[in-house]
This record gives structure tokens, sequence and C-alpha cells, in this order.
């Protein structure tokens, strides 16, 4: 399916929207050698094979709504990015992809998302079951406190993943462009690797568990611009495999990467109370060519947020 | 002031020099480095006031009787100073305490900084660690009304005397529950939450993510809990006295009254040895030999740590 709207050649990590690189103001709405998509290729809002269906989606933390209404779909061996103003709920709802929010103290999700067919909320869902195929990886590197190799072993063992635990370190590492990098040390600390390879040490110990979904939340606000690329890389070739859904405040990184965009906006109701709302959700290249929406027009032409 | 101070002219000449003398900050820092000095000196007086008669007390007796044989009883006639049976009986003791108060305490540690909701925890945080304000005298003579006759009714089978080392232990370990709880709570709970959602985020149950994990991250306070925790058992006067009793016999059975160095330094300061007579300089050789004892542990363990910790920053 993802070669159908996808019809770039895969074995090399080539850019999905290259974007001129010379600035945000580039990134306007009338800039016109933006799009790469051909003409042939019919415009999909909602994925054709969705991972996800998101309909209705509110979050609240105890009695405030931090999110309403949301209406989304995640495609299978997509990149989406959630972009938007600090604050906008975008977080929020990537969290309730994995039911990472469950962890938080009163926090609790209305409306449906259905992973594949499956009620995602169902009473009858185990949230274990579902992070184990529903991977994250956060906006600070957090290695656990132990070796390269403890921290990619973790999660097979804690899985009951049987086979040999070198393979599977070794094959996690290799995917995730680190392996050449730390094979000569995969028993020391890994708080002794820099920030991106720290990075890309939490993702290869998501991938670790084989998940079916990657959930990135601003996974390269803490570093620096050539770490920032490689692990944008990295993602081009992840997505063969795995679905990823990215949040970011890089506008251009989420041109760079994504097949399809979410921009969500936090707007205050008739009553003061500040909610996070999805603006729009379309294919990357017509949110950053020709959004349909006033605010997002404003947002990624630098105008507002 | 603070008004003057802002409708002054802006100085634009003049020395960057002091402008005047701050004898404040120099009387602040004298007392905060007395403050710092008087555990310091304390310490050192402590060991000076127990070498002097240490040394004498080994003049009398020698090194060879005192760790040669193995009955104890300078207040006897004839006197004899075997010191090993108030040693094994401090070990076996502080053995059963700790037996009794790290699992306990790492549990409750455990169960407060990772399941407890926040509500939860603030009430039953400040209810242990009134526990830890329980005076010793309490916990002797629970451990002697109570807990012996009890445990004397449910396991005849095991034969415990009126006083003995086990009601004791158990009593010394309950003593300490707080100090390895609180402790090890206050070391889990500043583990980074990240390092918990990570863990999560792999699939890892609330158990798993508490035992390898945040235990390993929070090892060295948790081992530091533990050191203080065991020095403070191994120290413990009043429950040994009351409950564990002054016999001192040469045996490993805890059903038996067996005394602590404390418990001895306790009976034999409290009037049962005259001064300057060698039974009461018996008192400040046990006293270095405990002092020897409880720093060694400390030692050790700081060691430990080191080469085991889990840096997370």
């Amino acid at each position: 399916m993802s070669d159908v709207r996808n019809p770039l050649p895969t074995g090399t990590a080539v850019p999905r929207n290259p974007m001129p690189t010379s600035g945000t103001a580039e990134i306007g709405v009338s800039v016109p050698n933006v799009s790469v998509r051909g003409p042939e290729v019919p415009r999909t809002i909602e994925a054709l094979d969705p991972v996800f269906t998101v309909s209705g989606l509110s979050v609240f933390y105890g009695d405030y709504e931090a999110v309403r209404g949301v209406d989304m779909t995640i495609g299978n061996r997509e990149i989406t990015a959630m972009i938007g103003p600090s604050g906008c709920g975008k977080s929020t709802v990537l969290r309730c992809f994995n039911r990472m929010n469950d962890l938080i103290p009163g926090a609790r999700a209305a409306g449906k998302i259905l992973y594949h067919d499956e009620d995602l909320y169902g009473d009858h869902v185990d949230p274990i079951e579902v992070r184990r195929r529903i991977g994250m990886v956060f906006q600070k590197p957090n290695p656990f406190p132990k070796s390269i190799y403890d921290n990619i072993a973790y999660g097979p063992k804690v899985n009951g993943v049987k086979g040999k635990m070198d393979d599977i370190v070794e094959e996690a590492l290799t995917k995730a462009a680190l392996w050449d990098e730390v094979k000569d040390k995969i028993k020391q600390n890994a708080l002794s690797l820099s920030g991106g390879q720290q990075q890309r040490l939490c993702i290869a110990r998501a991938i670790a568990v084989k998940p079916d979904v990657i959930l990135m939340d601003e996974p390269c606000s803490a570093l620096d611009p050539i770490a920032t690329t490689k692990i944008e890389d990295l993602m081009q070739e992840l997505t063969r495999d795995y679905t990823i859904v990215i949040v970011t405040h890089n506008m251009q990184q989420a041109a760079r990467v994504s097949d399809r965009t979410a921009f969500f906006t936090a707007e205050v109701d008739a009553d003061g109370v500040r909610h996070g709302r999805l603006v729009e959700f379309d294919e990357t290249s017509r949110i950053f060519t020709n959004p349909s929406d006033k605010r997002t027009e404003d947002y990624i032409t630098g105008r507002f947020g | 002031m603070s008004a003057q101070h802002r409708t002054a002219a802006p100085r634009t000449s003049g020395s960057l020099a002091r402008s005047r003398p701050r004898y404040g900050e120099l009387a602040v820092k004298v007392v905060l480095l007395l403050a710092a000095l008087v555990s310091v000196l304390t310490t050192v007086g402590i060991v000076v006031a127990l070498l002097e008669p240490t040394i004498e007390f080994f003049s009398e007796v020698g090194l060879g009787e005192f760790f040669g044989s193995t009955t104890w009883g300078p207040l006897f006639n004839p006197p004899a100073f075997g010191v090993w049976p108030i040693i094994v009986a401090t070990l076996e003791i502080t053995l059963i305490a700790i037996v009794v108060a790290v699992p306990l305490g790492l549990a409750s540690a455990i169960y407060l900084s990772e399941y407890a909701t926040p509500r939860v925890r603030k009430v039953l945080k400040p209810v242990l660690e009134v526990l830890a304000g329980v005076p010793t005298v309490v916990f002797g003579f629970f451990a002697l009304t109570f807990v012996t006759p009890l445990l004397q009714d449910v396991f005849p089978f095991l034969g415990l005397d009126g006083k003995n080392a086990l009601s004791a232990g158990l009593l010394v370990g309950v003593m300490i529950i707080p100090i390895v709880a609180s402790l090890s709570e206050d070391s889990m709970a500043a583990v980074p939450n990240g390092l918990r959602e990570g863990s999560y985020a792999l699939g890892a149950s609330k158990m798993i993510t508490s035992v390898r994990v945040v235990v390993p991250a929070a090892f060295s306070g948790i081992v530091a809990a533990i050191i203080l925790a065991v020095s403070r058992a191994a120290g413990e006067t009043m429950i040994v006295a009351i409950a564990g009793g002054f016999k001192s016999v040469f045996t490993l059975n805890p059903a038996n009254e067996m005394a602590t160095m404390a418990a001895f330094i306790a009976q034999a300061g409290s009037g049962d040895a005259s001064v300057g007579s060698t039974a009461y300089k018996t008192i400040f050789a046990v006293g270095s030999l405990l002092f020897v004892m409880t720093f060694a542990m400390n030692y050790l363990s700081a060691r430990m740590v080191q080469k085991y910790r889990e840096v997370y920053d």
C-alpha cells in the first residue's frame, strides 16, 4: 500500500518531501516547488490502511479537558507528524496511542481509538500488552543506568522473548544504526554515550521488542543538528518495517520526514478554558503547500506560534 | 532603603573595591563552620576518651585473653575477659534485625514510592516515621512482656528463655524498619520519572519496573539507608538490655538469653563496676571494639556502593 503513496525508492533514506532548506520563510504557502508527489497520485486525507482510527477523542486530566474531539487516522508503515504550538495537546494524544496516559493519576480518555479493529480502551485490553506492541521514544533520551547491552536486552527479557539475546541485541542496534559505534563497548554504561547515541539506543531498545508502531515524542528536541539528521535518516529506514507517529516542534522536520501531518492548536472556548484541538489533518505536502485552514497557514508561515 | 537605591544617581566613577566591610558575612561563615565542627570534634573526643582506658585495659588483660577465650564475665569473681560471646550476640541480634527490617523496609519503600496514591502516601509516610520516634525502651518492654510470651505460646518447641535474642532481634528489626523504608523511599522517589516511563513503554509491569529499574537506580541510597539502620541495630542498647538480658553464654541459639556489647556497656556503666577497676576499663575496650566494627562496616558498604551503583545523571 505504502508504495502507491510513496513513489520514492525505499533503498536509501531519501527525504519524503525534499524541502528547500534555507529557512522557515521558504516553507510558505506560496512556495511553488515544494511538492514531491506527482499529480497522478490521488489525494487521500484518511490513511487507506489505518493502524489507528481515532474518532471523537477527548482527553481529560481530572475535570480539565486537555484535548477535545480529535478525529484522525494513522496509516500503516507511514510516518505521521503531529505539529502545533506548545500546550496544544499533541503529546497528550500521542500518549493515548500506547495508553501511557494511564500512568498519570486522573487522566482519562473519552471517544474511541481503534488499533487495527480493536478498541484500544476496551475493558479487555491490557495496557502492558498494548505497550509491548506500541513502543515509545521520549523527548529526553532516557537510557537505563545499565550497560548498553542490558538496555537493549531489558525489553525482550521482561517480555519473555526466547532466542539468543546476543543476536537480538546486535540486530536491534544494527537497525538503529548504532552497532558499528558501540560494538566494542557493549558492556559499558549507556550513559557514557553522547545524547544522539543515547537517543538511537532508546530507539534500538524500542525496536528490540519488535513492536508494530513506534511513537516518538519530540525525539530530537534535545539533540544537535547532526544527531537530528541521523535520527531522521533512521526514521526513514524504519518506516519500511514500522508505523511511526512523531510529535515535533520543528516544522521542517515534519515536512522532511512525514507522509501525513496533523496540525493541532489550543483554542479558548466560551467559558475561557483552553482545549487542544486538531485543526487540520492531511498529506504533509498538502499541509505545507496548500493548507485548507487559515490557522494552519499562519502557523507554518511563522505568523503564529 | 530600596527606594533610596533606586533614586540615587548612577555611580559613574570611583573604585570597584569593596565600599564597606561586610562583617556579617564573616560571622555567618564562622558560625556555620563551628556548627559543622561540633560533630567532628565530638567524634574525635569519643576516640580520645576511648583510647586511653582501652590501652590501659589491654596492658592489664592482654589481647590474647580478650580475643582468645570464650568466657565473658568481667564483673564476676574471678573475672573472665573472653569477648566472643558478646560479639556473637551483637552480630546475631543485628542479623535477625536485618532479616526483619530489609525486606519489610524495602517492601514498604517500594509500595510508598511506586504503588501508593499520593493521598495514601501522604498519610502512611508520617505514620511510618512516627515508628522511628517510639522510645526504644517501649520496644524493649513490648518484646519482653508481649512478643516473648506470644512466641513461647505459639512456638513452644523453640524453648525460649524469658529473655532471649530472638525477641530482642525482632524488635530491633521493627525499630529500624522506618529508617530503611523512609530513606529508601526518598532515594527511589528521586529516580527520574523518565526511567519508569522508558520501562513501561517497553511493556514492563509495575512490579518489574520497580525491581529492575527503580531499585537499581536508587541502589546507593538504599544501601546507605541499610548501613545506617545496621549501625543503629548494632549499637541498640535498651531493647537488648530489657529483652535480651545480661547473661553471657557462648552460643548461637537465639532462644537463649545473651548480652550484646551495648547491653554489657549499659550494665557495667550503670554502676556495677567501680571506677578505675579493670572491669570499668572493660567498658572502654568493648566500646572501642564496637566503634571499630561499625566503622569497618560503613567503610565496606561505602566501597560496595561505589562499585555497584547505577548513576543516572
